[in-house]
């Protein structure tokens, strides 16, 4: 496999390779239908913006963990 | 004749200089993998860092309520999120970021001034929330 697949800006992993961008996809369209599911079970908009924000901060930590694996150059 | 340019050839000889050391490379290499680390970390603080905070909120609004009896609640109800986030990843994250400084406090060649946690304070910060939040757990 190709590295990296990752390039980090600031807090945010960027990425640089079709690999990458598949992995920012999913997170995205996971984003999307938890926030769905998170909507249709909730009661109230901030009972939905809670519980999808806290969602939203885990696929992130795995998101990031995924690219900081991914985005190391292998040692010379 | 030929002792003469074996002489030129001695002179133009050099010794072979290295512009840049290896450690150099190293330790700048330690220094971009500490930030990386320490994004991820962040990553990672970030959600027992919002628990807490929507606990506290919680604590505020609600009458009869705490932080320490809402984050008990909360271990009982879900056991495995409560373990991950306030437990497992705060004590690797504890031990990445030490061993992260300790190889940038030796590739920088054992400092003795504090010039150095320039490059690490913000593994330091993340040392110390992460205390915090093992603190608020345990109690």
């Amino acid at each position: 496999m190709k590295f990296p697949w990752f390039k980090r800006i600031g807090i945010f992993f960027i990425p640089a390779s079709a690999a990458g961008w598949i992995i920012l996809l999913a997170g995205i369209v996971f984003a999307i239908y938890s926030f769905l599911d998170i909507d249709g079970r909730s009661h109230s908009v901030s009972d939905t913006l809670m519980n999808f924000v806290f969602m939203l901060l885990i696929i992130g930590a795995v998101y990031s963990l995924i690219a900081y694996l991914t985005s190391r150059i292998a040692k010379k | 004749m030929e002792k003469q340019n074996f002489e030129k050839k001695l002179t133009a000889m050099t010794k072979p200089e290295i512009h840049q050391l290896k450690h150099e490379d190293m330790l700048a290499h330690a220094i971009i993998n500490a930030k990386d680390k320490s994004v991820v970390g962040w990553w990672w603080l970030s959600v027992p860092l919002f628990i807490i905070m929507m606990l506290l909120m919680k604590s505020f609004y609600m009458p009869g309520t705490s932080l320490i009896t809402s984050i008990h609640e909360l271990a009982g109800k879900e056991k495995y999120i409560s373990l991950i986030f306030f437990l497992i990843a705060p004590l690797v994250l504890i031990l990445v970021n030490i061993l992260t400084i300790r190889k940038i406090y030796f590739l920088s060649g054992s400092p003795k001034s504090m010039n150095f946690l320039e490059n690490v304070w913000f593994n330091v910060l993340i040392i110390v929330i992460t205390v915090l939040i093992l603190i608020i757990y345990s109690l």
